[in-house]
């Protein structure tokens, strides 16, 4: 049943991310989601799988959300790129704190042959890409300087986020971005 | 990674520079040279390593800044710090600590700056009078900018003209006429210098202007020293116009 693979993925991820992915045991992620661990690792063959997947999930949710909330909401793409921040705070101080997965999950796994570690750095890359890309669309002749900076700018404050919550990071990340952002626009 | 932990590293920054913005930047300084050093050996940074004695260093140089929110601009730093030389380490050529200083510059912008997040917080109604006075301040610069324009336009029209030689001694005619300043430049450059004199103003990092501009920028632009002939005029208006500055008078700003 694919129902129970979801059930199990979406316990998992909220566990994952309300008591941190390395102290949230198999036992308190069946027990949560009424089911054995036998189904679970029917559908995930080790707790590491199951980590791999909702780290996967999380960031697809994350992308598409952002995608689909830039592009009904802003026409031209230095205005997405304008609004990227606004979006990501939106995410960010939402009272469920969705989070942001992978940045979560390099912290928890700091050794770089982890393939938790290296997921995560690879959602990190992509994101930072999809920064370049709004940025390319924009005409901004530095564009991969920008997308490292902007990524460079979400990354630390969503850090800080996550050590305190309620840190106002998010907006003074906003002030920053728009700075950085002018100043790539007027070069 | 030790380095963040290290006292070295403190005491280097310490060094660094006269202001605390200075040594706040710095640390982006050192760490992209000591990874560049051919000495550095493989390592790798371990994120989320609180470097305690690094971040409550910073702490102190955000407060002497003003920071809003120091305890947040030193954390922040740090991690952009740290995060950038875990960048570096992976991928040498994209320059992430360079970058990364940027970053943390435009922090400590948003975080000092009377445009940011107090500001926003605090009565409208200074940030009315604020609009207020900029927009007469706009008027003002519009009127003094109009005529400018024309000026240098007209100089570039005769430049140009004479990129085709005809006569050898007429090039250099114009060419001396287009160069020489006129009091009528001198007078307009210096109402510019006052009007940046009475605000706060922000000048574009120096860093990010192509170095044939930099020495004209820093001495005509933030030096406030006339420039020698119209080809650096042109260049100066050209950064003048990138300097923000806020207005608020002087007495508003003091009765907040």
């Amino acid at each position: 049943m694919s129902g129970l693979r979801e059930k199990i993925l979406s316990t998992a991820s909220d566990l994952f991310q309300t008591q941190g992915i390395n102290s949230t045991g198999v036992d308190t992620i069946v027990a949560t989601a009424g089911t054995t661990k036998m189904t679970l690792y029917k559908y995930f063959s080790s707790k590491e799988l199951l980590i791999l997947e909702v780290l996967k999930t999380g960031h697809q949710d994350f992308q598409t959300w952002l995608n689909d909330k830039l592009n009904a909401n802003a026409k031209h793409p230095a205005e997405k790129l304008q609004k990227l921040f606004d979006y990501i705070e939106e995410w960010i101080t939402a009272p469920e704190f969705n989070g942001i997965g992978f940045i979560k999950a390099s912290a928890e796994f700091p050794k770089e042959d982890n393939p938790v570690h290296m997921l995560s750095a690879e959602q990190s890359m992509q994101f930072q890409e999809y920064i370049k890309q709004l940025a390319n669309e924009a005409n901004i002749q530095d564009a991969d300087g920008l997308s490292l900076q902007l990524s460079l700018l979400f990354k630390g404050a969503a850090q800080a986020e996550q050590m305190k919550r309620g840190s106002d990071a998010i907006k003074y990340a906003k002030i920053a971005a728009k700075i950085l952002i002018d100043g790539s626009l007027t070069r | 990674m030790e380095i963040f932990d290290s006292p070295w590293l403190i005491n280097m920054l310490a060094k660094s520079s006269k202001t605390p913005q200075g040594r706040l930047l710095a640390l982006f300084d050192i760490l992209h040279d000591w990874l560049k050093a051919p000495s550095f050996e493989q390592t790798s940074v371990t994120l989320g390593a609180s470097s305690l004695p690094l971040v409550s260093y910073c702490l102190d140089q955000a407060r002497l800044l003003g920071a809003e929110n120091p305890e947040l601009l030193a954390e922040h730093i740090v991690l952009i710090a740290q995060n950038a030389a875990r960048h570096a380490i992976a991928q040498p050529e994209s320059n992430s600590l360079i970058h990364a200083k940027k970053v943390a510059n435009a922090l400590i912008q948003a975080q000092t700056q009377k445009t940011g997040l107090a500001a926003n917080l605090k009565g409208s109604r200074t940030v009315l009078y604020g609009v207020a006075a900029s927009m007469v301040m706009l008027i003002g610069a519009a009127a003094i900018w109009a005529p400018m324009f024309m000026h240098s336009r007209s100089a570039q029209a005769q430049l140009a003209q004479t990129e085709q030689p005809i006569d050898n001694s007429t090039v250099n005619a114009a060419e001396n006429q287009s160069k020489a300043l006129t009091a009528i430049d001198a007078s307009r450059m210096y109402a510019k210098y006052e009007q940046m004199r009475q605000g706060t103003c922000q000048f574009p990092e120096a860093l990010q202007i192509p170095d044939k501009h930099k020495s004209i920028y820093l001495e005509n632009v933030v030096g406030g020293k006339l420039p020698t002939d119209l080809a650096d005029l042109g260049v100066a208006n050209f950064y003048l116009e990138k300097v923000r500055c806020n207005f608020t008078p002087m007495l508003m700003a003091a009765s907040k």
